[in-house]
């Protein structure tokens, strides 16, 4: 958005400073260094606020006073580049231009904090970026194991919270939202995540928000939002394999051994991604086995994914194509162990169901861009889910859901922005366990950009938002967004931000009706939805020099949420029957606050002939809950919170070799649900955890070890080793995680 | 214009003192005051001598505003559920939280219902119904 800002003000302050001189020509075509695409809005300056852009084709036509002059061509995403040029009075001289894409830190691009395109450093919010180097250097497939390593985060049971926003609520739907290239990902009737889908094997770029983010994402974005982009096809191509075998060390307690031959994991990924004249084409695959650590906690699944994008060669700015995914999986998920002595890796019998899934999406699209002063997306997502049990086939379920949404960003005038969408989602749910239901979802919003001094940026947006279910339709929700940047320096960066969150409860939350084991899980018809507010102040200070490039963020943050869903345990009338049982139901149950701040830092250098990358980060909170009536502070601390967490991760090459050595740190749990201590319930829902709970709840320590070996320049043999130490520890009560285990991944790229 | 004063008047008389009133809200009818427990039935038979199921509720009740409270013999905690329709007590003496529906609550009366396992025969619900009186 700067670009344009200067691009603009540079072309009318060139026609000023120009008139009446006898003028030189420098003409040229600025492309992309990598894919020779042209770039369109390049700007060429040769003063501060003197130049032009370039057009779409990436041509420009400068029009300089004779002499000596420094020129700096710049485009968002790019390495600026500087020329000295020499021009005589009526000479004209030709230069094409390749830039790089930018590598620096402060200067990534991100799409998710706005819905357009911007640097990292000029956000009003706190954004968090994960390259795939990452991703394929650490051998990580599962995208909670990634985040879950991220600072700032964790993932719970594949619940994320992110600096302790959510916490974790069994049963409940996801506070935060995952989106594919924008789109969201959170399914029609349990409101999850389905983690799995994700084309983990597409991805260029993971940005996380940190805080309330609804007023452009709408329900669900009541924490965040976590957003993973594709890559985009090249004329040149990429075809990216790899195939990868693991195993499962012993635990730490020798006892809790149950298998007698090695548990072996399996894995294959392949993807091709290129450009056809016109036509963008990516196709995917990854398949999975996964025995498990766990005896009866098995999942072996597949998925695959296609990209069509074509370009319209008539109208220029104009594309549209096609993008689908389909998952199918075979797992039982671990819901409880069987004892906390001796069978703390055996998932007990009574709660070991098994899933046959199946979830597709299909997203059609069309956008048109135009000259950099306005553009149009209408993009579609169609998705369906399909649960079967195999030995219980009355909780089958079906859900279904079309998404639809309509983005405009116009360029008011050199110091305004504006972007407005309108978002609509029809949800249809058959199903034995929820019932048959169906759901909607609308929603407007409008957010403005304003630049009225070149190192100010403020924002503003609203929201409202609809929901009816089943007919039933509940109040139309304003919701309210503002930020603040201000380029103190030109690598230091200061923000604030205010931002609501809301959340209307899933199917499952109001609707679930079962007995699991010897648990009943009673419906809550009347459940409110949850919402909430956050704020924070952060500066991001950029490190260049000619041997750093990195970034210091530091942001002190407040969040406020009320009406949060968990399901507690009671003995209750059945609220359709009246019959009183013992059970969980959904509740409007927590009331929180959570204060804290973030650091991180990202590094990149060079010493010697070694080249290290060195990624942290450290938050602290304090979680509360507080009186709604009298909203004063109650001192009793959130659930499924930690006060600290801390992150370090060293990776370096040398020549052929790659090592990653990634430390993990994080202070005990502070509070768990009161059905796990409390000595009426505590047995006979998790055998021997209360004992297991007060000895083994005092935080944890772990560190991943990874090595590579590039063969060539086109395969790489490496391995894992994750869970280095053998620690042993936990996330929600009875889910061991992982101990050591190793992988071993051949690769290849072309 | 005479019209229009008589119009306004009594207007502008209402908005004032309905804005010097506070509307009653349950938060505010139960923690204003102290209860006294007036009734205390299970299975529509009194429960509240000593010896009986009720017996620890018998006595004053009060729901203070930070969410403790005491609840004749027990002390605790206590909470709104279900948009308000519910209280729910917190005791360590109670082997579980104790849902209770509301019933009524006004200025002068609450009445509570709930159910509860019989602690002596297993598969047995026991049907609760306890009334206060503000004191």
């Amino acid at each position: 958005m700067m670009r344009r800002h200067l691009a603009g003000i540079a072309l009318f302050l060139a026609f000023l400073h120009g008139h009446g001189q006898q003028h030189s020509i420098f003409r040229g075509r600025v492309t992309d260094g990598q894919t020779g695409e042209a770039l369109f809005g390049a700007t060429i300056l040769y003063a501060r606020d003197r130049g032009t852009v370039t057009n779409q084709e990436g041509v420009f036509v400068l029009e300089l006073p004779q002499g000596n002059h420094t020129l700096t061509i710049q485009y968002v995403g790019y390495r600026s580049q500087t020329i000295p040029l020499s021009i005589r009075a009526g000479e004209t001289q030709q230069l094409n231009i390749a830039l790089m894409p930018e590598v620096t830190e402060i200067e990534q691009v991100i799409v998710s904090a706005g819905r357009v395109e911007q640097r990292v450093g000029e956000s009003t919010v706190s954004v968090s970026v994960i390259r795939p180097s990452a991703i394929m250097a650490d051998h990580i497939t599962d995208p909670t194991e990634l985040l879950n390593k991220s600072p700032g985060i964790e993932i719970i049971d594949g619940q994320a919270s992110i600096r302790g926003g959510s916490g974790f609520a069994y049963g409940a739907g996801s506070r935060v939202l995952a989106l594919i290239d924008g789109l969201p990902m959170i399914a029609p009737d349990a409101g999850s995540i389905r983690w799995n889908l994700l084309p983990f094997e597409n991805i260029s770029q993971i940005e996380i928000i940190k805080g309330a983010s609804s007023v452009l994402y709408g329900s669900s974005a009541l924490n965040g939002i976590i957003n993973f982009r594709t890559a985009d096809a090249t004329p040149q191509g990429s075809l990216n394999f790899f195939t990868e075998a693991g195993l499962y060390g012993a635990p730490r307690q020798s006892n809790w051994k149950w298998w007698d031959t090695p548990r072996v994991f399996s894995n294959f990924s392949v993807s091709h991604l290129k450009k056809y004249g016109n036509t963008d084409i990516g196709i995917g695959t990854y398949l999975q086995s996964d025995p498990g650590y766990r005896k009866r906690n098995d999942e072996t699944f597949g998925r695959a994914n296609f990209r069509l994008k074509h370009h319209n060669a008539k109208i220029e700015g104009l594309t549209y194509g096609l993008n689908g995914s389909a998952l199918m999986n075979n797992k039982i998920d671990f819901v409880v162990w069987e004892n906390g002595e001796t069978g703390a890796l055996i998932h007990d019998t009574s709660t070991a169901t098994r899933l046959h899934g199946k979830t597709f999406f299909l997203d059609p699209f069309i956008s048109l861009k135009s000259d950099q002063r306005y553009s149009h997306d209408l993009r579609v997502r169609y998705q369906m889910l399909r649960n079967e049990f195999p030995d219980g086939s009355q909780v089958d379920s079906d859900a279904f859901s079309l998404y639809a949404e309509y983005q405009l960003w116009v360029k008011i005038n050199e110091l305004i922005n504006l972007n407005a969408g309108l978002v609509q989602q029809s949800s249809r749910i058959r199903s034995n366990f929820y019932g048959d239901h169906e759901a909607l979802n609308a929603g407007a919003y409008a957010q403005t950009d304003i630049s009225p001094l070149e190192r100010l940026k403020l924002v503003a947006g609203i929201r409202l938002e609809f929901n009816s279910l089943n007919g039933e339709n509940d109040k139309l929700v304003p919701l309210y967004r503002a930020g603040i940047n201000y380029k103190l320096t030109p690598l230091t960066f200061l923000r604030s931000s205010f931002g609501q969150g809301y959340r209307y409860p899933s199917i499952a939350e109001k609707f679930a009706a079962t007995t699991l084991g010897a648990v009943r899980i009673f419906p809550n018809p009347a459940l409110n939805p949850e919402s909430g507010w956050n704020a924070e102040i952060g500066i991001k200070q950029g490190i260049i020099t000619p041997k750093l490039d990195g970034l210091i963020d530091l942001a002190f943050f407040y969040t406020q949420n009320k009406d949060l869903i968990e399901f507690d345990f009671a003995f209750r009338p059945d609220p359709y029957t009246g019959v009183p049982d013992f059970g969980f139901q959904a509740n409007n149950r927590e009331y929180s606050r959570v204060y804290g701040f973030e650091t991180e830092l990202m590094l990149n250098t060079k010493v010697g002939r070694l080249n290290y990358s060195i990624n942290g980060g450290y938050v602290f909170i304090y979680p509360t809950e507080f009186n709604p009536y009298t909203l004063k502070n109650t001192g009793v601390l959130l659930k499924y919170r930690r006060k600290h967490s801390a992150k370090l991760s060293i990776s370096t090459s040398l020549r052929r070799y790659e090592l990653g050595l990634h430390l993990f740190a994080r202070s005990k749990i502070l509070n768990i649900d009161d059905v796990f201590v409390n000595p009426t319930t505590r047995e006979s829902i998790l055998p021997g955890f209360f004992d297991y709970w007060q000895e083994n709840n005092t935080g944890h320590f772990l560190a991943d070890l990874s090595l590579g070996y590039r063969i060539n320049a086109n395969y790489t043999l490496s391995l894992a080793v994750k869970n280095l130490t053998n620690t042993e520890y936990m996330g929600r009560p009875g889910d061991i995680q992982p101990q050591r285990h190793f992988s071993l991944r051949f690769s290849g790229k072309f | 214009m005479k019209k229009l004063s008589l119009l306004v008047i009594p207007v502008v008389f209402m908005i004032f003192f309905s804005c010097g009133k506070d509307e009653d809200t349950p938060f505010t009818l139960l923690t204003e005051r102290t209860w006294v427990s007036d009734s205390l039935l299970v299975n529509g038979q009194n429960a509240g001598n000593p010896g009986q199921l009720l017996e620890n509720f018998n006595g004053e009740v009060n729901f203070n505003k930070n969410g403790t409270g005491s609840f004749g013999s027990y002390t605790g905690t206590w909470r709104f559920a279900q948009n308000e329709t519910q209280i729910i007590i917190t005791t360590t003496e109670l082997p579980l939280p104790l849902t209770t529906e509301i019933e009524v609550l006004t200025r002068t009366d609450l009445k509570v219902n709930t159910a509860f396992p019989d602690p002596e025969n297993a598969g047995v619900t026991l049907i609760i119904r306890m009334t206060f009186k503000a004191k």
